[in-house]
């Protein structure tokens, strides 16, 4: 007889940073992953692929659901992610294949492809995870794992499209290099603190803003390597970027610093980034 | 000082008390803790003296041994901070400052500047600023995890405040050679393939290969697959603007081969993955890395 299964928990809500991007995910006999990201234009980036931010949010959630399989029966947490993008222009879907490296006692590897609809490298991802005991709220937790194409987490029906997708989760810019988001359902994890894809968010964005203000209006993020050091429990949380020294001497390209602090001070995350010129 | 041991359930033993002349007296990095001593979390100088047969003919220093002197100085502030355990690096990630790729900006002798970011109970990260000592142009940024361990004959003594130790001087010509040499690389079967022949003088106190050994091969195999060349042939007017490095686990018997491909290209860019493996030890994973390779302009300094 079947285990019983308990009710998932009412996680992600409404509107979520992970609703509101459109992806899918398929599943093999080996458990490895592929997903997909609809390339709308709520996520698009002036070069015409998609923002560094929801690529973020998609390869976190990605690699967080191949770590289940691959960390049980212990549990996963995020531990640090790299991703470079390349340019693409437009296309429709961004397609990601999701490979585990490495599952050793503490820590699991797990890279990531990715690449456009048609099959042009559109760039790789690499996450670390630190592998724990599975948190007692999670113990009995249970997963789709049907092997077919199926939505991830998608938008209640007749929930509207955002018409940007930073804007919605309520990041913004109120500076050159400095990007904040108050603390919602919306942008939280399972535990409630800041979700590891809108560190991300807020680290894109505010290297982008520091990379407008340095290299003009369309400078967009296309790499990061960012560090998850706490939980980001209190908000308003803020990311500063700061340029380590000035731009290459063909003024296309920054390279950032970015240190993400939540209301009460505290060092959230760490990463560094590439910005450039459209 | 950095991968001691990411497999699970091995503890190897040190040898410090018998350890032969390796990365470090070739480095020659001599730290200073800028902190009193008196706290866990130390901050940490390294000067780096740039000599003539480690940086390129501009007085450049190759990303690979960027990476390799972050490595140092990050795993001492991160063991110190482990105490009384102590740590492997899992992750290491170096970008370099765009204004100082190419040209004269960011040439000759470096300051590393290391400080912990967060000091847990399984893991350490640390961030790295590297100046140019001269002018403080900014050079490079890194940061580095590392996992706290219980290694077997407990962590080397360490007395604090971190006072600058002598390096006496070696009679191996390898330790005055390049840095292909002194780490043992030779030539792959095709562009982007680099093989490494693990001797002592490239393996940390635990007797595995040091981590500065892997950045430098990875530096190599990126720059060899972009350009098209043996491995060990220059690469003029190329450098590796970004590297970001995972340790899988460690290198003990070697040759140690290193594969690199040509993801994509971003402009002057170029993205390449890179897989290490111990071929010894039945090609064992030890590192994939993912390297940003920039060409610069058509008269700029030649990266090694």
């Amino acid at each position: 007889m079947p285990e019983p299964t308990r009710e998932l928990p009412p996680y992600p809500p409404a509107r979520h940073a992970m609703r509101l991007l459109d992806v899918e995910s398929e599943r093999d006999a080996d458990g490895d992953l592929r997903g997909w990201l609809a390339v709308r234009p709520e996520i698009v980036r002036p070069s015409g692929g998609p923002r560094l931010g929801p690529v973020a949010v998609f390869v976190d959630a990605l690699g967080g659901l191949r770590s289940i399989s691959a960390a049980a029966p212990d549990w996963a947490f995020t531990a640090d992610l790299s991703i470079h993008l390349l340019p693409t222009g437009p296309f429709d879907e961004l397609v990601a294949d999701v490979l585990v490296l490495r599952r050793g006692r503490r820590t699991l590897i797990i890279e990531i492809d990715l690449a456009t609809d048609d099959g042009r490298p559109a760039g790789a991802a690499t996450l670390s995870f630190a592998v724990v005991g599975r948190p007692e709220h999670l113990v009995d937790i249970r997963f789709d794992d049907t092997p077919d194409r199926h939505p991830l987490s998608p938008l209640d029906p007749g929930d509207a499209r955002p018409d940007d997708y930073l804007a919605e989760l309520g990041i913004t810019s109120p500076a050159p290099g400095i990007a904040t988001v108050e603390l919602t359902p919306q942008v939280s994890n399972t535990v409630g603190a800041l979700h590891g894809g809108v560190h991300t968010s807020l680290v894109d964005e505010a290297s982008a803003s520091l990379g407008r203000e340095l290299l003009g209006p369309g400078a967009e993020t296309v790499d990061v390597h960012l560090a998850f050091l706490e939980l980001g429990r209190s908000g308003p949380l803020q990311a500063e970027a700061v340029a380590v020294g000035p731009p290459s001497p063909e003024g296309d390209r920054i390279t950032t610093e970015v240190r993400l602090v939540d209301a009460d001070g505290r060092l959230c995350s760490y990463a560094t980034a590439e910005v450039v010129a459209p | 000082m950095s991968d001691v041991e990411p497999t699970d359930g091995e503890n190897p033993r040190p040898r410090f008390d018998r350890r032969a002349p390796g990365v470090a007296a070739y480095l020659g990095m001599a730290v200073t803790e800028l902190s009193d001593g008196t706290g866990p979390a130390a901050v940490l100088r390294g000067p780096f003296a740039a000599p003539s047969h480690v940086v390129d003919a501009n007085g450049r220093t190759p990303t690979g041994i960027l990476a390799a002197l972050v490595d140092s100085i990050s795993g001492m502030a991160s063991g110190i901070a482990a105490l009384p355990g102590w740590i492997v690096t899992t992750n290491l990630n170096v970008r370099r400052a765009p204004a100082s790729l190419f040209g004269p900006t960011g040439t000759g002798p470096l300051l590393l500047d290391t400080e912990v970011l967060r000091r847990g109970r399984s893991a350490i990260v640390t961030r790295t600023s590297v100046t140019a000592a001269d002018d403080g142009a900014a050079v490079a940024t890194g940061w580095m995890t590392a996992a706290v361990l219980a290694p077997n004959g407990g962590p080397p003594e360490i007395t604090r405040p971190v006072r600058p130790v002598g390096f006496e001087p070696v009679d191996d010509p390898a330790f005055a050679a390049d840095p292909d040499t002194f780490f043992a690389l030779r030539d792959g079967h095709a562009p982007g393939e680099v093989a490494l022949d693990l001797v002592d003088r490239t393996r940390n106190p635990w007797g595995i290969l040091h981590g500065g050994a892997m950045t430098v091969l990875a530096d190599t195999a990126a720059r060899s697959a972009v350009a098209g060349t043996p491995a060990l042939t220059p690469t003029p007017g190329m450098a590796v603007a970004d590297l970001n490095v995972h340790y899988l686990s460690p290198g003990r018997v070697g040759p140690v081969r290193a594969t690199a491909r040509v993801i994509g290209t971003k402009g002057l860019e170029h993205l390449v993955r890179v897989s290490v493996v111990d071929h010894g030890a039945g090609d064992r994973p030890l590192v994939v890395a993912l390297a940003t390779v920039r060409q610069g302009p058509a008269d700029a300094a030649t990266v090694r």
